[in-house]
């Protein structure tokens, strides 16, 4: 968006009393919903109560542990205020990754700026700042009741208390939908705080397919994202849900999400963190009925000294449940992952299928990988196992690329997407699959933020 | 003259089970530090052995080290809170001198370790002994060959006098007093344990076992253990231990140190068999120079609670270090083990093996952490994690911990849950084994390979046991 | 007389009758072939005879020498002298071969006998040896990683070290190459005699070539609906079993 010449950074002074981490702040931005319900400005109340209450995380709590709580400061970041025409224009050039889509909602800064009608009978795709009126007795029974609770729960709380918009996509039983809906959510301006909601309810026997892309304005604007997306599938559903994670490498971000599967139903999610200073994706995954079965795939390229903080639950609440959790991580420069991981297997989750799987590429020699893959087993009569590799690549393989003539990084290169390989074949858009491969590969040209000690 | 017999178990013979160690005698005490701990335990302890002004201050250091620590519940079981440390005798013995011959030893304490079978084991196959009976070795000898080598095989208190020159060099030095709570401890309050040095190129073939041996009630061993094993040498040691079964808790609380100087390798064997009311802390660590190797052999069966994670420091370039566990949680009693592994210099492999089974209510954790720091190059990690469940109540976890950096290393983690399937049992059933049996076999098909690695009177054993512990897990 | 006899035997599978109304005798020293299209209950009979939780034996009465086996576990029956070869043997991880079938004769004795090692291991050799099995394989573990005619193999060695008086030989052939069931065939062959009873359960003719059987029987849904001698093994090669449906419609 470089034809923004009028951009917010320049003409915004930001106003103090909007600072996300003052009561001030959160006051005026209730004051801006217009349309919310009585009982979600008290949720927003008392969790603005249980964020100021609930201390920051330190590097001695075990749900940090290996993670940099150092930067995590809230200083600094202000709700959003109203954004001028030309950055509204940009952002909805910016926003049209698919050209075949059942529904498409633009937000920039949280604010609703382009939004296609569902055609289907029943099927509510609606910005949540609308279905806070129009559907609140739907949206009260989903919204915020299963939340992921692996150490960000201060986050958890502002997220609560100062969300004003996202998608609320409910599919109606029966009804199944294959091209995707898409919501693309821009940050735009020095300071911005975004919060971005996703609610996605299937209900029994619905097929839908949701994609949400996260992105910035521009690149030096040092913004605060912090969005929770909870997809709940009802009994026999089937939920694909992809996020795509490429906010600017300023960012600190928050991607704080749950899966509530019931009987037989499926989910497969995939995250893809190719942004963000330091991202920190939660993941708590619920089975509640047997036959559930959940796939969960994460992939992040992280350069320069960006941080990917993954933490995730897979909890086996009913018999017979399957799930697959698959992370993987491929790391250049001084750049860091954790990945700790949880099956839990209740005592009465018998006939329980869990795998859970990590795999850390280290592509330099100051890259690091932590990975704290653990298991809960209460149940006998199970089959779980993990998995956590690091390590580096094949140099066989590198050998032979190189001798074919091809140079060393794009070598590298070639490999890395074998790596992923695994994960980027599991999206049947094709479309999607394009645009994710070149995300990818720019993260093999892209300057880091940060000087390359290697050289 | 015979001793007189408090409690007896049922069983006349002396036969390897989890009661062997149920039988005490009447407690005779000539030191006595009197219960709970403060800065005058300490001092008492520090008197009676007579020890120099520098070991007193690193004790009374350690004491306020321990007490400024928080209890790490955060991570640990909550059922360390149950420990009330102002209840505990913390040193107890007749003297601080072990006898050189099984004669000299008080008739109580000889008859201990006869039942124990340990005399026995001597004569067959060992090199030398020491039996720790609460907080001193009552009999400490080794073969005279090896002395004539320069073996040094003493308790720590004779350590400390007697060889002050090597032991304060590494004394401490693998294991920080404040590393944990618990090494803190002991060494506010250690006594007895092993101090063995063997000399460059010296290849000690048969292995050195050392005993503890619990008698008291309400009272905390507290053993250390410092094992230096010169350039080129060699040297296995073993230690099993047993005590009573009391109403009350019982703690034990060692600290072992190992370093393996350029080439040499140690091999460290563990069979601990307490009873289901000892809380078992132990801190082991060994430090690998290079080309050394460190091998810990880790067997898990009695205790109510063990927090046990043996370590390897790999120092030197193509350090080796080893761990391979085995840990069995019966009904009431949690086995929280595993394995560190610290890599420090290029071209270091790390190894670890951990196998658990769970019976009844028992509940096994494994936790672990491999750490290989920036700019290593050519360091390899294996860790596999097995665990068994026997009952649908038996409970497992895996905490592990893989902090790798650079490009240049390789670490693989695998775990698995399984249980001994239906079908297993039907099958060997149909060939005319009995559930229990067909049970018993399946379990001991799960560890055998590790068994394999015990030196063959240990695994007999240990076999033997963890039979006697299937017993009645099925049905 | 000493032998296998079944009366009448009902058997349900998840509640669902599969076995209907089953009455056969094989006496000691003789082969009966059991023959039938899958699904008309041979493998269900012979799992709910070695006692199978999963299959219930809701009537009928079943006799191995004169005892009452419905009465009796798993491995008492397996110790009385039934000896079941399965159609998918257990892996058993980390317990060798030559430990489980120890463990197994152990079983036999009487609490103070021993069994003597050296002749344990000259009679294992010595059918490991008939059955052409490596003798590396005492040190595997029971049937892990093992091809389908080495299981089968296995399966036999252990009918030849335990001894049974009356074998089940559940689909024996399936997955054999034609040496393989050469193999096991000649291993069967010796192992007969007047002290061993024997039915095969298969599906094929082809095993009836090297095991010739004394009798055949016909098994169609849940019942034995014709016997004979061998040459009713060929007529249904011939046939083929819709022959036996349509006779079984026809009455």
């Amino acid at each position: 968006m470089a034809n923004a010449n009028t951009s917010t950074l320049e003409r915004e002074s930001p106003a103090a009393t909007n600072s996300i981490a003052s009561t001030e702040g959160f006051d005026h931005g209730l004051e801006r919903l217009e349309n919310a319900p009585q009982w979600l400005l008290e949720l927003k109340r008392s969790q603005w109560r249980e964020f100021l209450a609930l201390p920051m995380p330190t590097p001695k709590a075990e749900a940090w542990r290996f993670a940099r709580t150092g930067n995590l400061s809230l200083e600094g970041y202000q709700l959003p205020t109203d954004l001028p025409d030309a950055d509204k224009k940009s952002v909805l050039e910016s926003s049209h990754l698919f050209e075949s889509f059942a529904g498409k909602m633009v937000f920039a800064n949280d604010q609703l700026l382009e939004q296609t009608a569902a055609t289907q009978e029943g099927l509510i795709w609606s910005p949540l700042s609308n279905a806070m009126s129009e559907h609140g007795a739907l949206l009260r029974k989903f919204f915020m009741t299963f939340t992921p609770d692996l150490g960000s729960e201060k986050f958890q709380a502002l997220h609560a208390a100062l969300f004003s918009n996202g998608s609320f996509l409910y599919v109606p039983a029966g009804m199944e939908v294959s091209l995707p809906f898409v919501a693309y959510h821009t940050a735009c301006g020095q300071g911005t705080a975004v919060f971005p909601h996703t609610l996605v309810i299937a209900d029994a026997g619905a097929k839908v397919h949701l994609v949400d892309i996260f992105q910035s304005a521009r690149k030096d604007t040092k913004n605060f994202a912090c969005g929770m997306a909870s997809i709940f599938a009802g009994p026999g559903a089937q939920v694909s849900y992809q996020a795509i994670q490429e906010w600017n490498l300023e960012t600190l971000s928050f991607h704080l999400n749950t899966v509530s599967a019931e009987r037989d139903s499926n989910v497969e999610t995939i995250m893809v963190s190719l942004g963000s200073r330091q991202a920190r994706n939660e993941q708590h995954i619920s089975l509640n009925g047997p036959g559930g079965n959940v796939d969960n795939y994460s992939l992040s390229v992280p350069i320069g000294n960006q941080e990917v903080d993954q933490r995730t639950l897979q909890s086996h609440k009913a018999p017979s449940c399957r799930s697959n959790l698959l992370y993987k991580n491929a790391l250049q420069d001084d750049s860091r992952t954790v990945f700790s991981g949880l099956i839990k297997v209740a005592e009465l989750a018998q006939q329980t299928d869990a795998y859970q799987t990590n795999r850390n590429l280290l592509l330099s020699n100051s890259a690091e990988a932590t990975s704290l893959p653990g298991l809960e087993i209460l149940a006998n009569d199970v089959k779980c196992s993990h998995g956590a590799t690091s390590g580096k690549l094949d140099e066989e393989q590198l050998y032979y690329l190189l001798s074919r003539g091809i140079s060393r990084k794009r070598a590298q290169e070639l490999l890395v997407f074998g790596f992923f390989e695994e994960i980027t074949s599991q999206l049947e858009n094709e479309e999607l699959r394009e645009h994710l491969n070149s995300w990818i590969g720019r993260k093999f040209h892209a300057t880091p933020p940060t000087k390359n000690l290697e050289g | 003259m015979p001793a007189t017999i408090e409690k007896e178990t049922s069983s006349e013979s002396i036969a390897i089970d989890r009661d062997i160690g149920n039988f005490k005698y009447k407690e005779d005490y000539s030191y006595d530090a009197g219960t709970g701990l403060s800065e005058k335990t300490v001092e008492y302890i520090s008197n009676v052995k007579n020890e120099e002004e520098w070991v007193r201050d690193f004790r009374l250091k350690a004491l306020k080290i321990f007490e400024s620590k928080p209890t790490p519940t955060h991570w640990a079981s909550k059922d360390l809170e149950n420990i009330d440390y102002s209840k505990i005798r913390y040193y107890l013995s007749k003297g601080q001198q072990p006898s050189r011959t099984w004669d000299e030893v008080p008739d109580d304490v000889k008859e201990t370790f006869e039942r124990l079978g340990i005399p026995e084991q001597e004569r067959k196959f060992l090199a030398g002994v020491e039996a720790q009976f609460d907080s001193e070795a009552a009999y400490s000898n080794m073969k005279t060959k090896l002395a004539e080598e320069g073996v040094i095989f003493v308790g720590s208190t004779e350590g400390l006098k007697e060889h002050p020159e090597i032991f304060r060099k590494f004394f401490g030095k693998v294991i920080p007093t404040g590393d944990n709570k618990f090494s803190a401890l002991n060494s506010a309050v250690f006594s007895g344990g092993s101090f063995i040095y063997v000399p460059p190129g010296v290849h000690v073939k048969q292995p050195l076992q050392a005993y503890f041996r619990i008698n008291a009630e309400n009272f905390g061993q507290f053993e250390r253990t410092l094992i230096i094993a010169d350039e080129g040498s060699e040297v296995t040691y073993m230690e099993g231990c047993t005590a009573p079964k009391f109403e009350t808790t019982t703690l034990h609380s060692a600290v072992v140190e190992l370093v393996a100087m350029k080439g040499a390798r140690i091999q460290y064997i563990t069979v601990q068999n307490w009873s289901e009311n000892v809380f078992n802390l132990v801190t082991k660590r060994g430090m690998a120079m290079e080309d050394a190797t460190i091998k810990w052999i880790d067997c898990n069966i009695g205790s109510r609670l063990t927090m046990k994670y043996p370590g390897v420091i790999l120092k030197g370039r193509g350090a080796r270090g080893e761990v391979l566990s085995i840990a069995l949680a019966n009904d009431g009693q949690h086995q929280d083990t595993g394995a560190k592994m610290i890599h420090a210099a290029n071209d270091t492999t790390s190894n670890i093996i951990a196998k658990s089974i769970s019976v009844g209510t028992g509940r096994s954790s494994y936790r672990g952490l491999v750490q290989m720091p920036k700019h290593l190059k050519n360091c390899k990690n294996n860790t596999e994690c097995d665990a068994l469940l026997i009952n649908t109540n038996s409970r497992t976890d895996t905490y592990p911990a893989i902090n790798v950096r650079g490009d240049g290393n390789s670490v693989q983690h695998e775990a698995s849950v399984s249980k001994v399937s239906a079908e297993q049992i039907f099958y060997m059933q149909q060939r005319g084994l009995s559930e229990a049996q067909a049970m018993s076999l399946a379990v001991n098909g799960f560890v055998n390979d590790l068994i394999r690695e015990f030196p063959m009177e240990y695994s007999v054993e240990l076999k033997r046991l963890i039979d006697l512990q299937m017993e009645g897990s099925v049905g | 007389m000493s032998s296998l006899d079944l009366r009448n035997l009902k058997i349900n599978v998840g509640g669902k009758p599969i076995v209907k109304d089953f009455s056969l005798t094989v006496p000691k020293g003789e082969v009966h072939a059991l023959m039938g299209p899958n699904g008309s209950g041979k493998s269900t009979l012979a799992k709910a005879l070695a006692g199978h939780e999963d299959y219930e034996i809701v009537g009928g009465e079943a006799f191995l020498n004169g005892q009452n086996i419905l009465e009796m576990e798993t491995d008492e029956i397996s110790r009385a002298g039934l000896f079941m070869a399965f159609q998918y043997p257990s892996e058993i991880p980390g317990v060798s071969i030559a430990n489980f079938i120890r463990a197994a004769l152990t079983a036999r004795l009487a609490e103070n006998e021993e069994l003597d090692a050296a002749q344990y291991y000259r009679r294992l050799y010595e059918k490991m040896d008939l059955l052409k099995i490596d003798r590396k394989f005492t040190a595997r573990s029971v049937n892990e990683g093992f091809s389908g005619g080495e299981k089968k193999r296995c399966e036999i060695l252990q009918m030849a070290m335990l001894q049974p008086q009356i074998a089940i030989m559940d689909e024996t052939d399936s997955g054999l190459d034609i040496d393989a069931l050469r193999i096991v065939s000649e291993g069967v062959n010796t192992m007969r005699g007047p002290n061993l009873g024997i039915l095969l359960i298969t599906h094929y003719q082809r095993l009836l070539e090297y095991i010739v059987p004394d009798r055949v029987h016909v098994m169609w849904d849940g019942r034995i609906v014709r016997s004979g001698g061998k040459n009713l093994a060929l007529e249904l090669e011939e046939k083929g079993y819709d022959w036996v449906k349509e006779e079984v419609a026809a009455v």
